[in-house]
């Protein structure tokens, strides 16, 4: 577990290694603006895989009505943007 | 609603002693044994070394690479099983015929160990912190459920677990569904995955050969003490007649009657009086339209237990009475160890080898003669014979007592 401070570029690199694991597509061959459900094929179990995951390693809560509003991995660059800055 | 024939067109086996139908028949007919030092599992602080692990199954093999991350063992052996049996029986499942088709599967022990593993995560890592794809698994009817999804099966989707008797209780509940009409065809499986979970418990239940004498499947024979554990998954396809011959396909036999009966004792224990396992056989065969003599081979559930073996002989003494003696009887857990609710399926799918391929299985490993087990047993070697009519037995503690008789198409 790893107590988030802010979003570097080698965090971004390990949030996108840790979807790439769970939507089994290699973290060359999507972007952060790839549609999750219609480019990537992601079901919703795997998107409650991927919140839980992230969850875990960076000890961060989703509430559950934010988890529909991911689209892509941008989306939750902003979201986790977004917890650091209020929790500090 | 008797009138209607059932048949068995396709069949897929994943079993420890052989991958697919033809090689598990030719590994059936050398006597070649599944049965080797667990790897799958840390036996180190167990008197119990062994058992029938499908050790050279790798299910992207059958599966693909993709999407398997998170199914449990139970749940890709049974889904290749069926990629096997559909191929087989070039039976392909469309928007026309789904409806139509239905998937029964038999499982009860292996869900234990996706349980276990759920919940050490939500004790280790807090409930909160869970990764909830590990909780489909922990349900019972999710091996069948998968494979209902994943080929697109939109009649009926059961599971069956009466513990041992389950395999052939799956082809039952599939039957009647295609002789009331219900259903056209078929997919009856059965499955188990060998884990720690169930290791553990049939260890400290006592059930395991290995803890108080030398460890050994060894089914009617004086030394056994115990199973040895296995797994294994099976698919057979079955129609109604009608459509397997409208859709020009391949038939491999025909289930002439199943038949079950439940005679409940003491918790996993044995009615000493084997009624349910006498009546059962005896309605099969009526329900077959068979006599005793008609039989030409058992396919029995002896697995190494002194109590199973002993009380199955003595219910084909008195059901068969002269005839007993006459007609050979094997135990292919011999090869495969116990693997539960996967045995019923896996005797099914011997059996249309047995009669395909003209060729009784051994019961391998018999040493020592036990006066008590006193029947033809095919013992070490296979043994050439044409072959009409099989008798499947399934039974075990716990009262569930089904019996199957296949036959030559």
């Amino acid at each position: 577990m790893v107590v988030l401070k802010k979003l570097d570029q080698d965090t971004k690199a390990e949030i996108k290694e840790l979807i790439s694991e769970v939507i089994e597509i290699p973290v060359d061959k999507f972007t952060d603006t790839c549609k999750f459900v219609e480019d990537l094929g992601v079901d919703s179990m795997m998107a409650l895989e991927i919140v839980a995951a992230i969850e875990k390693k960076y000890k961060i809560r989703f509430q559950d009505e934010e988890i529909p509003k991911i689209q892509e991995l941008s989306n939750i660059f902003e979201f986790m943007e977004q917890a650091i800055k209020k929790h500090g | 609603m008797d009138n209607k024939k059932v048949v068995i067109t396709g069949i897929g086996v994943i079993a420890p002693n052989a991958i697919g139908r033809e090689s598990f028949w030719q590994a059936l007919q050398k006597g070649t044994t599944g049965i080797k030092p667990a790897t799958l599992i840390d036996t180190t602080y167990f008197k119990s070394k062994l058992a029938g692990e499908c050790a050279d199954f790798k299910a992207e093999d059958f599966l693909g690479p993709k999407g398997l991350r998170n199914l449990d063992r139970a749940t890709l052996l049974v889904a290749s099983a069926a990629k096997l049996a559909l191929d087989d029986a070039c039976l392909e499942i469309t928007e026309e015929n789904t409806d139509d088709i239905g998937v029964v599967t038999a499982t009860t022990v292996s869900v234990a160990f996706a349980i276990a593993k759920f919940t050490k995560e939500v004790v280790d890592d807090g409930p909160q912190m869970v990764n909830p794809a590990l909780f489909p698994a922990t349900t019972m009817n999710y091996p069948s459920s998968y494979v209902a999804i994943r080929y697109k099966i939109k009649g009926f989707n059961t599971t069956i677990s009466t513990g041992h008797s389950a395999g052939l209780d799956a082809l039952k509940y599939a039957v009647d569904f295609i002789k009331t009409g219900r259903a056209r065809a078929i997919l009856v499986a059965g499955v188990e995955s060998f884990s720690f979970s169930n290791f553990v418990g049939f260890y400290k239940a006592g059930f395991l050969s290995g803890r108080k004498a030398e460890e050994t499947c060894s089914p009617f024979d004086k030394r056994r003490n115990g199973i040895v554990l296995g797994e294994g998954a099976t698919v057979l396809v079955i129609e109604d007649e009608e459509y397997a011959i409208q859709r020009k396909a391949n038939i491999y036999a025909q289930v002439l009657g199943v038949k079950a009966f439940f005679d409940a004792y003491r918790t996993a224990d044995y009615d000493p009086r084997i009624r349910g396992l006498k009546n059962s056989m005896k309605k099969v065969l009526e329900e077959s339209g068979l006599s005793e003599e008609d039989i030409d081979y058992i396919c029995s559930s002896a697995n190494s237990v002194q109590r199973q073996d002993r009380l199955e002989t003595q219910a084909i003494k008195e059901v068969f009475n002269i005839y007993a003696n006459k007609i050979p009887v094997s135990s292919i857990k011999s090869m495969l160890g116990e693997s539960i609710s996967a045995s019923g399926g896996l005797q099914l799918a011997a059996s249309v080898g047995a009669i395909k391929n003209s060729f009784i299985p051994p019961t391998i490993n018999y040493k020592v003669p036990d006066p008590d087990c006193d029947l033809d047993y095919v013992v070490n070697v296979s043994r050439k014979a044409e072959i009409k009519n099989v008798l499947v037995i399934n039974f075990g503690p716990g009262g569930n007592n089904t019996t199957a008789v296949i036959s030559k198409y």
